[in-house]
C-alpha cells in the first residue's frame, strides 16, 4: 500500500544569502493511511513546519512532497485543506458561540450535526449555546477539534494541542484523540510530551535541527532509538 | 447651486483683506509669540517659522492656481488633480507600510475615488469643468479619499499584525484568502467610514463647514450656500466610500497568494516589490 504523505529530500529555507536557515533539511518520511504518527523533537527542530508543509500553509522549497502519489500542490488548495484538516495549537475560536463557530466550516451543519460533533469530541448538547469567550482552555480546544471535524476530513494535523491545557484538560483531549484514531482517521500530531507520545503513536518520528533523526514504529523508535535520536529521547524522558 | 452662480456671487460685493489688512492681522501672530515666550515655552521661534512659512506657502499656490486658472485649462486642472493623487497616493502609503504593494494599492484606491466621484458631478452638471471648481473640488475629494485610504490600511496592517493567527484558523477550514480576511476587513471598513459619517451626521451643528464658509464670506446667501456644502458632504462620504473599499478589496487581493496563504508583512524600514509580492507559481492541475 502506498502511503498517504511521502516526503523525499523536502527542504524548506527561510531568508535569503547568508542570513537564510534551514527549517527542514532533506526530509525524507512516508505516512500510512489510519495511523497516528506523533512528531517529537526540541523547539525550533522544524515540527511545526512539517504540519504546515501537509496543508499547504507553506509549500517546500525543495523537494517532493505527494499527497495520494500525486504532488501536493497539483490539488485544489481549499478542497486540499477541507480534506488535510489542522488544529493549532492554542484554542482560536470564531465566532460568539459554540454552534456559529461550528458553522463556521459548514455554513448548514445542522443542529443535530452540531450535537453529533460535541459528542464525538465529549462535550454536552448544552454547550451548543455557551458564549465562546466563557469556554475553558482544554473546553475551546475541543470545540476547535470538532469544527475540524465538521468537514469530515481525512487527516487531521495537530499542532501540540494539549501544550496550553493543563493536566486535566490536556488528558480529556487526549482521550478524543485516542477515540479518533479508534476511527481509522489518520492523525500527524506535533508533542513535545515522549509519554503520550508512547500513549498515542503508532508511528514516532523524531526531528532535530530540521532533519529526522529517526522514524519507526513507536516502541522501537522510543525504546531502541537511533543513536542521532538518542540524546534528545534521552534529555526528555 | 451651480458653479456658475458661485462666479457670478463671488465676484459681486466680496470684501477681501488687503495686503496692508493681512500684515495688520499679523498682530495675532505676534501676540501668540509674546504668549509663548512670556511662558517660556520655547516655542516663539518655531510659532514665527510656521506663520511666515504658511504665508509663503500660500503666495506659491495662489500665484500657481492664478495661473491655472487662466491659462492651464481643463488638461491642466486634470493634471493638478493626477499630481495631488499621486503625493496623497504616497501618503497614504505609509500608513500601511510593510503591506505589499502599499503605494500602488493606496494610489489606486485614492484615483478610483477621484475618478467616480469627479466623474458623476461633472456628468450629472452639479459642477463645471472650469479650474476655479474643479481643482478645489478635485483637492477635497483628494483630501477625503486619502484619509480613507489611510485609514483602512492602518486598520487592514494592524489586524495582519496582530489577527494572523485567526486568519489562518480559518483558512484551514478551506475558506479563501477573501472568506478568511472578510471580517477583519469589514472592520478595517467601518473604521475607515466612522468619521466621514460622524462628520456628515453634525455638519452645521457643532462647526460650519469650509465651503459654506467661505461662500458665506464670499456674499452668497447662506440658505444658497448650504446647497454647496451639501453637495460637498455627499461627495466626500462617496469618496471615502469608493476609496475605502477600493484600498480594501485591493490590499485583499496581494495580501494572499494563489494557494490562499497570508503574506508575511515586510519587516520594518522594509520595501515590498512588485517582484517579492509576485504570486507563488502553483501548477495548473487540479485535483478536486
Amino acid at each position: 500500500m502506498s502511503a498517504l504523505f511521502a516526503l523525499d529530500q523536502v527542504s524548506v529555507v527561510r531568508g535569503s544569502g547568508n542570513a537564510h536557515t534551514h527549517a527542514l533539511s532533506d526530509v525524507r518520511l512516508e505516512i500510512e493511511s489510519g495511523t497516528c504518527t506523533v512528531v517529537v523533537g526540541p523547539s525550533g527542530a522544524g515540527k511545526s513546519t512539517l504540519l504546515r508543509l501537509l496543508n499547504r500553509l507553506e509549500d517546500p522549497t525543495s523537494g517532493q512532497l505527494l499527497y495520494r502519489d500525486a504532488p501536493i500542490a497539483s490539488y485544489d488548495v481549499l478542497q486540499l485543506r477541507r480534506s488535510v484538516g489542522l488544529v493549532q495549537q492554542r484554542p482560536i475560536l470564531l465566532a460568539e458561540t459554540v454552534l456559529a463557530d461550528l458553522r463556521v466550516a459548514v455554513p448548514t451543519l445542522t443542529v443535530d450535526d452540531a450535537t453529533e460533533l460535541l459528542r464525538q469530541v465529549d462535550l454536552l448538547p448544552e454547550f451548543l449555546a455557551r458564549e465562546t469567550g466563557g469556554l475553558s482552555g482544554g473546553e475551546g480546544q475541543r470545540v476547535c477539534l470538532a469544527r475540524a471535524l465538521s468537514l469530515q476530513p481525512d487527516v487531521l494535523l495537530l499542532d501540540e494541542p494539549t501544550s496550553a491545557l493543563d493536566a486535566f484538560a490536556g488528558h480529556a483531549v487526549e482521550e478524543v484523540l485516542r477515540g479518533l484514531t479508534g476511527r481509522g482517521l489518520t492523525l500527524v500530531m506535533v508533542s513535545h510530551d515522549l509519554h503520550q507520545a508512547a500513549r498515542l503513536a503508532d508511528v514516532v518520528v523524531v526531528l532535530v535541527a530540521g532533519r529526522v533523526a529517526d522514524a519507526g514504529p513507536a516502541a522501537r523508535v522510543l525504546e531502541q532509538p537511533a543513536p542521532e535520536a538518542r540524546t534528545f529521547l534521552a534529555g526528555v524522558s | 447651486m451651480t458653479s456658475a452662480a458661485v462666479t457670478a456671487a463671488s465676484v459681486t460685493g466680496v470684501s477681501v483683506p488687503s495686503w496692508p489688512a493681512v500684515a495688520v492681522s499679523f498682530v495675532l501672530v505676534v501676540a501668540c509669540v509674546a504668549v509663548v515666550a512670556r511662558e517660556r515655552l520655547g516655542l516663539a521661534r518655531e510659532v514665527m517659522i510656521a506663520a511666515i512659512r504658511a504665508a509663503v506657502q500660500l503666495v506659491a499656490v495662489g500665484a500657481l492656481l492664478q495661473w491655472l486658472f487662466h491659462h492651464a485649462g481643463l488638461a491642466g486642472s486634470l493634471g493638478w488633480v493626477a499630481a495631488m493623487v499621486l503625493v496623497a497616493g504616497g501618503v497614504s502609503a505609509r500608513r500601511g507600510r510593510g503591506l505589499p504593494l502599499a503605494r500602488t494599492v493606496s494610489t489606486v484606491a485614492i484615483a478610483v475615488a477621484v475618478t467616480v466621484t469627479l466623474g458623476l458631478l461633472v456628468a450629472g452638471q452639479v459642477i463645471t469643468t472650469h479650474p476655479r471648481v474643479l481643482v478645489p473640488i478635485g483637492g477635497m475629494v483628494v483630501s477625503g479619499a486619502m484619509q480613507a485610504t489611510s485609514l483602512t490600511l492602518l486598520r487592514v496592517r494592524d489586524a495582519v499584525s496582530d489577527s494572523r493567527a485567526q486568519v489562518e484558523a480559518r483558512l484551514v477550514l478551506g475558506q479563501s484568502g477573501a472568506d478568511a480576511f472578510a471580517p477583519h476587513l469589514r472592520a478595517a471598513l467601518r473604521t475607515a467610514l466612522v468619521p466621514t459619517i460622524d462628520t456628515t451626521k453634525v455638519v452645521g451643528l457643532i462647526s460650519l463647514p469650509g465651503a459654506m464658509t467661505g461662500l458665506i464670506i464670499a456674499g452668497v446667501a447662506p440658505l444658497e450656500a448650504i446647497r454647496y456644502q451639501i453637495v460637498v458632504m455627499y461627495m466626500l462620504l462617496g469618496a471615502w466610500a469608493v476609496a475605502a473599499l477600493v484600498a480594501g478589496r485591493l490590499v485583499e487581493r496581494v495580501l494572499f497568494d494563489d494557494a490562499h496563504r497570508l503574506r508575511p508583512l515586510a519587516p520594518a524600514g522594509g520595501r515590498q516589490s512588485w517582484m517579492t509580492a509576485r504570486p507563488l507559481r502553483v501548477p495548473a492541475r487540479s485535483r478536486s
